[in-house]
């Protein structure tokens, strides 16, 4: 079953007086139990996406769609309330700047309890609530790796580490065991045995708990132990989408085949001493976006044609943006 | 929190300590004798006490002690038109000018801080809108421009309200504590009820005049809050986790706007007892504002000296005390910097 659908999303942002389509097209499809790796440098709109699918946008910008749906309902056409209701407990984000998510007059320990569905609080009296949902806090915080967690529940956000405050984060978005958690960057900065312990527990989840999760991260590491499809992002718009073996061992997206090989350790046949094939210059801004497929100026296969904007194109499971794709020979034929 | 408190009492106290320093040398600024200038007496050959001394010396830091030690003591001079003890006097007005402030500012806070947070959850709405050109018409109000106008329309017009004062003289009411509408509460007067109805209509236009650009000064303050906690990622994370607006509103963006709300309106003091002065003397509020700007035309140096060294310590009082206050409950205060 599709959790989540989203056809050709296009956020619309207005700098310095003009429209900027900071995404234009993108893809992405979620099904349950499924864990899907979000890629793609600094500055792709990965963030944005997350964004645009939690409705925590500036209210201003423009976001249209062909279709955005949570099991089959529209995200963009539904009430508030309804909205909200989703949000509670079906779908659970991870933000990517976890002290900026937090609010800096109140306690974690305020936040993580209010976020507590009254579902899942035994008791009839004030007391006994809340008693029950601290016992909840403290094993959900000794969940994603807090020790201390008196400690932590007693702080405000600035007064923490920043891993604290990511771990924390998790654990907050965890607390209404949602079906869906999306994780924007969640293990950015972390080292490396906390990474994997926070690695293990959303494999967990997804095993044990059928939790979808939509991962968004740059490592690709992390990524290929987990992620059972991929979806490339550049610029806004969705180059490449997948199984992820297939993506991984046959890009056909220029973009794509740059992203996989400028990771050396995850590069499958890296000869030694060989030079990192990556892109030269560095992803436009907003404000200086090309015409057309927007990696043009980057690709080394740019040809004329490429001003024209690519459609998607799919094989099998695997789609792709590009008119002139690797892997393949003219005719479109792997 | 310690640390805080010292360091705001310190900044008050070095602030104090200027403004006496200032008041006393009024005394020599002020044409004539400064022994006279700063007493309201005649510096003459018997006068005992240790100022009269110190001035006889020509000590000017015995002076300035003796001086401070004087003002401890409640012996502020006396005025040179009434001859009156300055102290006493001092204590009579005052409370008129609390009891119009204190309910300006309460109906200031009542209208202006609502309205903001309405403003504010309506950013670039058309309720928005409204609230904000009104109030900018409204800060744009000269004080004493708007006090006139009131008592042309109301007054003199519509004749509905009284044009000064603030008990007509019918009402013979034993000042106890000072405020107006408590002692007639508190008074056995035969005609209470009518009292405090002719009180309170006395009050109605200093009142409104006071606060007319208060109102609108929070109003703005209160809406810009508003609007920058409601842009900020914790408010748009705490609705993306689904969580009702009531709880929202209560537990988050109420709080952290209160917190950059406060140290705004610590500054809006001064503005609001200046305010407050100036409508004083078109009403001929019977307060402090009114006391000093008489003095002034009647050259009544002491009296001059000693009501602007009390007016601006009390502005600097509250305003550094709601500074503190909000440094205090601020737990995010460890990572600003300090005034
Ligand atoms: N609040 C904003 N105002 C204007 N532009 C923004 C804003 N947030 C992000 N952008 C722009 O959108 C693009 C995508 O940003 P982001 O989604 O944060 O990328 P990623 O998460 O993939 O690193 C960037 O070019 C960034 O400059
Ligand atoms: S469409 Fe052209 S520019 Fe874009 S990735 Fe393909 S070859 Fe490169
Ligand atoms: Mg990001």
């Amino acid at each position: 079953m599709i959790l989540l659908d989203i056809k050709n999303l296009t956020l619309e942002i207005e700098s310095n007086g003009v429209l900027v389509k900071a995404l234009d097209k993108a893809s992405l499809i979620l099904e349950e139990g499924e864990i899907r790796a979000l890629v793609g440098e600094s500055g792709s709109g990965k963030s944005l996406i997350v964004k645009a699918i939690s409705g925590a946008l500036p209210p201003q910008w423009i976001v249209t769609a062909d279709r955005m749906t949570w099991r089959g309902q529209n995200l963009l056409t539904m009430t508030r309330a309804e909205r909200r209701k989703i949000m509670r407990r079906d779908i659970a984000v991870v933000f990517q700047d976890p002290v900026a998510a937090l609010d800096p007059s109140a306690t974690l320990q305020e936040q993580l309890t209010e976020s507590i569905p009254e579902e899942f609080v035994a008791g009839t009296w004030f007391w006994q609530k809340r008693r029950s949902r601290l016992d909840i806090a403290h094993s959900l915080l000794h969940k994603v790796g807090i020790k201390d967690t008196e400690y932590c529940m007693a702080h405000y956000a600035h007064e923490l580490p920043v891993d604290i405050c990511q771990k924390f984060m998790i654990a907050m978005a965890l607390v209404s065991q949602p079906t869906v958690l999306i994780a924007d960057d969640p293990t950015r900065g972390m080292e490396t045995n906390t990474k994997r312990q926070i690695l293990s527990l959303f494999k967990n989840l997804n095993k044990t708990r059928d939790l979808s999760i939509l991962f968004v991260s740059h490592d690709l590491v992390a990524i290929s132990s987990m992620a059972d499809t991929m979806t490339v992002l550049y610029c806004g718009q969705t180059v490449e989408d997948g199984p992820f073996q297939s993506v991984r061992k046959k890009p056909f997206h220029p973009y794509t085949k740059a992203l996989m090989d400028s990771a050396p350790s995850f590069s499958p046949d890296l000869q030694p001493k060989s030079a990192l094939i990556a892109l030269g210059g560095t992803i436009p801004t907003l404000q200086h976006l090309p015409i057309g497929c927007r990696l043009g100026p980057r690709c080394p296969r740019a040809q004329k044609k490429c001003v024209e904007t690519p459609v998607s194109r799919k094989i099998n499971q695997h789609t792709y943006r590009c008119h002139f794709p690797m892997h393949l020979d003219d005719k479109g034929i792997l | 929190m310690l640390n805080t408190l010292v360091r705001y009492f310190n900044l008050i106290v070095i602030t104090l300590f200027i403004l006496l320093l200032i008041s006393f040398s009024l005394a020599y600024f002020f044409p004539g004798d400064p022994y006279t200038n700063l007493t309201g007496k005649m510096l003459l050959a018997d006068t005992d006490g240790p100022l009269a001394a110190a001035f006889r010396e020509g000590n000017v830091l015995q002076q300035f002690w003796y001086y401070v030690q004087n003002l401890t003591m409640g012996n502020w001079g006396h005025s040179f038109s009434s001859a009156l003890p300055l102290y006493d006097q001092i204590f009579q007005t005052l409370p008129a000018t609390l009891e119009l402030t204190f309910y300006a500012s309460t109906l200031s806070l009542v209208i202006g801080i609502p309205c903001g947070m309405l403003a504010g959850f309506l950013h670039h709405k058309k309720t928005d809108y409204t609230f904000m050109s009104m109030s900018m018409v409204m800060v744009s109000f000269p004080v004493f421009w708007l006090a006139l106008l009131l008592i042309l329309i109301f007054s003199l017009q519509l004749n509905l309200l009284p044009m000064s004062g603030r008990l007509s003289l019918l009402y013979d009411i034993p000042e106890t504590s000072g405020f107006v509408l408590i002692d007639i509460i508190n008074s056995s007067h035969p005609d209470r009820d009518a009292a405090l109805y002719d009180a309170i209509q006395h009050l109605i236009l200093p009142t409104i005049a006071v606060s007319f650009i208060t109102t609108a000064v929070f109003l703005r303050t209160t809406r810009r809050a508003i609007v920058d906690v409601m842009a900020t990622e914790y408010i748009k994370t705490a609705q993306t986790r689904g969580l009702p607006f009531y709880v929202i509103f209560s537990r988050h963006v109420l709080r952290n706007a209160m917190l950059s709300i406060l140290p705004l309106l610590a500054i809006q003091i001064s503005t609001l007892v200046t305010n407050v002065m100036i409508v004083e003397t078109v009403f001929s509020w019977p307060g402090v504002g009114h006391w000093l700007i008489q003095a002034i035309y009647e050259r009544d140096y002491p009296a001059i000296r000693i009501g602007m060294l009390l007016v601006s310590s009390i502005v600097v009082f509250f305003a550094m005390s709601l500074e503190c206050i909000s440094r205090l409950i601020d737990p995010s205060r460890d990572n600003k910097k300090y005034a």
